[in-house]
């Protein structure tokens, strides 16, 4: 081997303890990398791949009575329809614990064989179910609190209670998993639903069009011609849900998180390839000489940078070799977790080829190109130069504002005035440990911001809400009886009746056209009867005004369901409702901002009772409870007092059950973020141990001088820890800085992932807690350095090369 | 004043250099002119300060000039680029520093293989025996695979020079050499250079070390960046 490339290993094996920090913080920042990269990829091609695999309806029609086969037949013949299939969908409960129920969504399928709309993946049990019998959705299973071939009690509103079997499981991508929306899903025959008593007609229509079927005009023209010649054969379409097309219910939420942790990904790489540039600058600055003598004895300027960047590359491999292994096994752990969290199944984890070269190429790109810049400076630097090299930036000490500000600073302490003073000795050197520095602590405080806005959401979300819990019914039920049942609970001060029912914007043909998922959930909102002279709500107009007694055709809509529906209405114009199949033509009053609370629009109780002819009745109440009275056990005797009564309650709902459904969005995001951060923390960390260490080299001499001079070596030691706490210091106020705008950032792309408002905020907690981090670890790294420092004899510090 | 030599190798006019401190402009070197020939062996004395070393780096293209011109060998050096100065100097000067300056990550041999290997004077088979007989010249062979830090300071200075010599340089310049050897391994670093500007090769060594001057042919004096004294042409004149 030649001499120069004998230098090169040699240099690694000396500089050993370095390199590794590089190719520990590299490989981190690789592996950080590896696993959004590899988890975009998977997921970008998995999710429409589930999603579009099973053949989704590109229209779901509700018509006013059974589809028949005949019709179907037609439908099919109809010009851009390629498919067509009846469907129902029936709402019901079920029994998961002695009195305790959930809702339960049962789809019926008339053939299950022959079913290629929406299609089902089987996953366990019998195929198709036999009467009486029915499939859960696998995210279900575990809620019902039973196993397959076990009977469940279900209550339908016509049929009342039954038993049905539960026959196997089936995975349906296009729904959330049941545990997030704590809602049950079936699938059964028409026999099972006869069987159990209720009579529902297969009045869906499912429809998938040919040409623009990725086109949502394309597929509102189709249905609005299929709705016209039903009409003219006497099938009244009541609604048309015409999901987004061919975009699965989480992929735009899902591609915005994912492209947003890749770039923080990408963040820390370039945060470690920083750090490399830093570590090779002290390499450099430490053989300035050996790189002079090399220059006087022939080296030209790129033999010179060959070697160094032969060293980077060689770092860069062993980053890439160490971190994407890891980065691969952490990106398979990642993409199962979304896979749980957006019900998805992964049918393969398979990489393109383009991946292990595009991580490659940054892990070996990014140092090299962070590195390019010392080392070509050092290896231009004249002979000269390097000689007369004594580790202060040309001109930093003459200079002028930097000194006199230092100057102004008066510190008595001998060693903590030379560590003040040694910070701003190369500049270049401390922005390059700051930027290190700030931008781990950014993403820090960034993370915790977040966790804080969506915790002061959740509280001022509590805050706007005045009541404890609230009931959904199975059904509308006398309101008296259902108030007086609920008041006379011990424990309860007041119950108010907050109707409620699905609705949707309609069109001015008369056809109600919803851009929503066949779930109902998604991209959905809902209308309710709101008491104009409520207290149990705190109304924060961000337009207009509340209700008022006397309103007869007034709407207040809150915030999501200005973002969901009512894009462009403003306040004054009229809106046409569609509820309980019947049209409202309603006047904007005002938006109300409310927190947590998903897209709904306020009328009063008079107009609700006449809209959905329920005077009398009521299907949601919300309820104040007493001072300190647990809200479980009280909401528990609630819906006791009701069963007995037979009034069944589909759901309730509680302060923390609204405030867990979101949670999940938010601490999964906090989580990834938290990971990065500390990748890019030790990335920072290890940049300032290696400036601290690359100065104590440089200045070898001069603690030489100034221990013949008597500085002791607690001094020596306080100097450099200083030099380390105050660049800790000055990197946390930026961190802070740095924080905002990210944590803006971060809360908007939230904020349209939950369709809820986040206020950036900074936390106090965070911004502490980055502070003791980055004090202690700076504390930590230095101590090295500082002790090194220490223990140099005179006699080293006059001979160094 | 200096007489011009017929042959020179090395040939300074009009040579000052100047440097930009934060107390204002200092002139290091002021108007010099030098004629050196082939196998000459030329002592630069001086106190400090008097402009020794940057002599030494102007003539070695370790510095530029601020005025003037310098031809060594046929190349105006003053007006060549870093990058061709390094190619020109690797090939034309050896350089022998104060403190030695080898590579301590690198063995003696490799040291002195090093200048051959950046500028491929030597093919990679040739590289260690010439290294060898470079050390086994300097009677230092059998320290060649041991590091820097084990050798003595007459040794280092001896495999420094071996380095110089790697790429068979027709001049050899040499900044205090003996500045930190004892008076008996000075004697013997002074020997050797004699004797090679004795075998030809044109040989300027700065020393402050008057009683060093039996070992040179000319003794050249500066004196606040000014030639104060060269014996060349007071030879010339006494003849």
């Amino acid at each position: 081997m030649s001499p120069r490339w004998t230098k090169v290993l040699r240099d690694i094996q000396m500089a050993r303890g370095r390199l590794l920090m590089i190719i520990v913080a590299l490989a981190a920042s690789v592996a950080a990398v590896a696993t959004m990269l590899s988890a975009y990829t998977v997921l970008v091609r998995e999710v429409p791949r589930n999603y579009l695999g099973t053949n989704p309806a590109s229209a779901q029609l509700t018509l006013e009575r059974e589809v028949s086969d005949e019709l179907l037949k037609q439908v099919r013949s109809r010009p851009n329809i390629v498919a067509a299939e009846a469907a129902a969908t029936v709402l019901a409960r079920i029994e998961v614990g002695t009195n305790e129920w959930l809702p339960l969504m049962l789809f019926v399928i008339p053939n299950f064989d022959t079913l290629r709309i929406n299609t089902l993946h089987r996953e366990s049990g019998v195929w198709p179910p036999q009467t009486g019998a029915m499939l859960v959705e696998r995210s279900a299973l575990p809620l019902t609190r039973t196993s397959l071939g076990r009977p469940v009690n279900i209550e339908l509103r016509q049929g009342g209670r039954g038993s049905i079997l539960i026959a196997g499981t089936v995975h349906d991508p296009r729904l959330a998993p049941a545990w997030q929306e704590q809602s049950v899903y079936g699938y059964i025959t028409p026999p099972t639903l006869t069987r159990l008593g209720e009579t529902a007609p297969l009045n869906l229509l499912k429809i998938v069009v040919g040409e623009g079927a990725g086109d949502g005009k394309a597929i509102e023209f189709t249905v609005r011609e299929l709705a016209s010649w039903l009409a003219g054969k006497g099938y009244q379409v009541l609604e048309a849900r015409i999901p987004p097309p061919k975009l699965h219910p989480h992929q735009a939420q899902m591609n915005a998180v994912l492209v947003m942790l890749l770039i923080f990904s990408l963040l820390a790489l370039l945060l470690g390839a920083v750090l490399t540039a830093t570590v090779i600058g002290g390499l450099l600055a430490q053989q300035v000489r050996q790189i002079a003598i090399m220059k006087a004895i022939g080296a030209r300027a790129r033999q010179v940078a060959g070697l160094y960047l032969a060293l980077v590359c060689a770092l860069g491999i062993a980053a890439v070799a160490i971190g994407l292994p890891l980065g691969l096994a952490a990106g398979q752990g990642f993409i199962a977790l979304i896979a749980e969290l957006l019900n998805l199944r992964i049918d393969s984890l398979a990489l393109p080829w383009w991946l292990f070269a595009a991580t490659l190429l940054l892990g070996l790109a990014g140092p090299l190109v962070a590195a390019l810049a010392p080392i070509q400076l050092a290896a231009r630097r004249t002979v000269k130069d390097a000689i007369d090299d004594h580790g202060v930036s040309p001109g930093a000490l003459r200079s002028s504002w930097m000194i006199r500000v230092l100057a102004h600073i008066r510190v008595t302490d001998a060693a903590l005035k030379l560590a003040v003073r040694n910070v701003f000795r190369r500049r270049s050197r401390l922005v390059l440990t700051l930027s290190l520095l700030a931008g781990a602590g950014g993403m820090f405080v960034t993370c915790l911001n977040l966790k804080a806005a969506w915790e002061d959401t959740v509280t001022r979300a509590a805050h706007d809400r005045h009541f404890s819990l609230e009931l959904y019914l199975q059904q509308a039920a006398p309101l008296e009886r259902v108030v007086t049942l609920a008041a006379g609970v011990p424990g309860v001060r007041h119950v108010e009746p907050w109707d409620v029912a699905p609705a949707s914007i309609a069109s001015g043909d008369g056809l109600e056209i919803a851009h929503r998922y066949p779930d109902g959930t998604h991209a959905s909102f809902v209308l309710r009867a709101a008491p104009p002279e409520t207290e149990l709500i705190a109304h924060t107009m961000s337009e207009g005004r509340w209700l008022h007694a006397q309103d007869s055709d007034a709407v207040v809509i809150n915030t999501s369901a200005q973002a969901i529906a009512f894009r462009g209405v403003k306040l004054g114009d009229r809106v046409m409702l569609s509820v309980d199949r019947r049209m409202l033509n309603l006047r904007l009053v005002g938006v109300t901002r409310e927190l947590l609370i998903p897209g709904t629009a306020y009328i009063t109780p008079d107009v609700f009772a006449k809209a959905t002819r329920s005077a009398g009745l009521t299907n949601a109440v919300r309820i104040v409870l007493a001072d300190r009275e647990p809200v479980e056990a009280v909401s528990h005797s609630i819906v006791q007092a009701l069963e007995r009564e037979h009034i069944g309650v589909k759901v309730v709902v509680t302060d923390r059950r609204l405030a867990a459904a979101q949670a999940g969005h938010v601490y999964i995001l906090v989580f990834a973020l938290g990971f990065i951060a500390i990748v890019m923390a030790l990335v920072g960390l290890l940049g300032l141990a290696s400036s601290l260490g690359t100065a104590v080299i440089e200045r070898t001499r001069e603690f030489g001088t100034m221990r013949a001079m008597g500085m002791r070596s607690g001094d020596v030691i306080r100097s450099v820890l200083g030099e380390g706490v105050l660049i800790g210091l000055l990197s946390w106020i930026a961190a802070v800085i740095v924080s905002l705008p990210l944590s803006a950032w971060v809360g908007a792309v939230l904020a349209s992932i939950s369709a809820q408002e986040l206020s950036p905020q900074l936390s106090p907690f965070g911004a502490g807690l980055w502070l003791c981090v980055v004090l202690l670890g700076s504390m930590l790294v230095s101590s090295y350095p500082a002790k090194r420092a220490s223990q140099l004899t005179i006699k080293q510090t006059l001979s160094r090369t | 004043m200096t007489t011009p030599v017929a042959a020179s190798l090395i040939r300074l006019r009009g040579v000052s250099k100047s440097y930009e401190l934060g107390s204002g402009r200092f002139t290091a070197l002021q108007d010099l002119s030098l004629d050196v020939g082939d196998g000459e062996c030329v002592a630069v004395v001086g106190k400090s300060g008097s402009g020794k070393t940057t002599l030494i780096n102007l003539l070695t293209g370790i510095d530029s000039p601020t005025t003037g011109e310098i031809h060594i060998a046929g190349h105006s050096i003053h007006r060549m680029s870093q990058e061709e100065l390094t190619v020109w100097r690797g090939r034309n000067v050896g350089v022998v520093f104060q403190f030695f300056q080898l590579l301590p990550t690198l063995t003696v041999a490799e040291n002195v293989m090093l200048p051959m290997d950046f500028c491929a004077t030597y093919s990679s088979a040739q590289r260690r025996p010439r290294a060898l007989a470079l050390l086994h010249r300097l009677g230092i062979a059998d320290q060649a695979d041991k590091l820097p830090a084990d050798l003595s300071g007459g040794q280092q200075q001896r495999a420094a020079i071996a380095r110089a010599l790697a790429n068979d340089p027709p001049i050899l310049v040499a900044d205090e050499p003996t500045g930190n050897l004892d008076s008996s391994t000075s004697d013997d670093v002074m020997s050797f250079l004699a004797s090679l500007a004795r075998d030809g090769k044109t040989v300027l060594t700065v020393t402050h070390e008057r009683d060093l001057s039996r070992f040179f042919t000319r003794t050249v004096t500066l004196h606040d960046g000014v030639m104060a004294e060269d014996s060349a042409s007071r030879r010339r004149a006494i003849a």
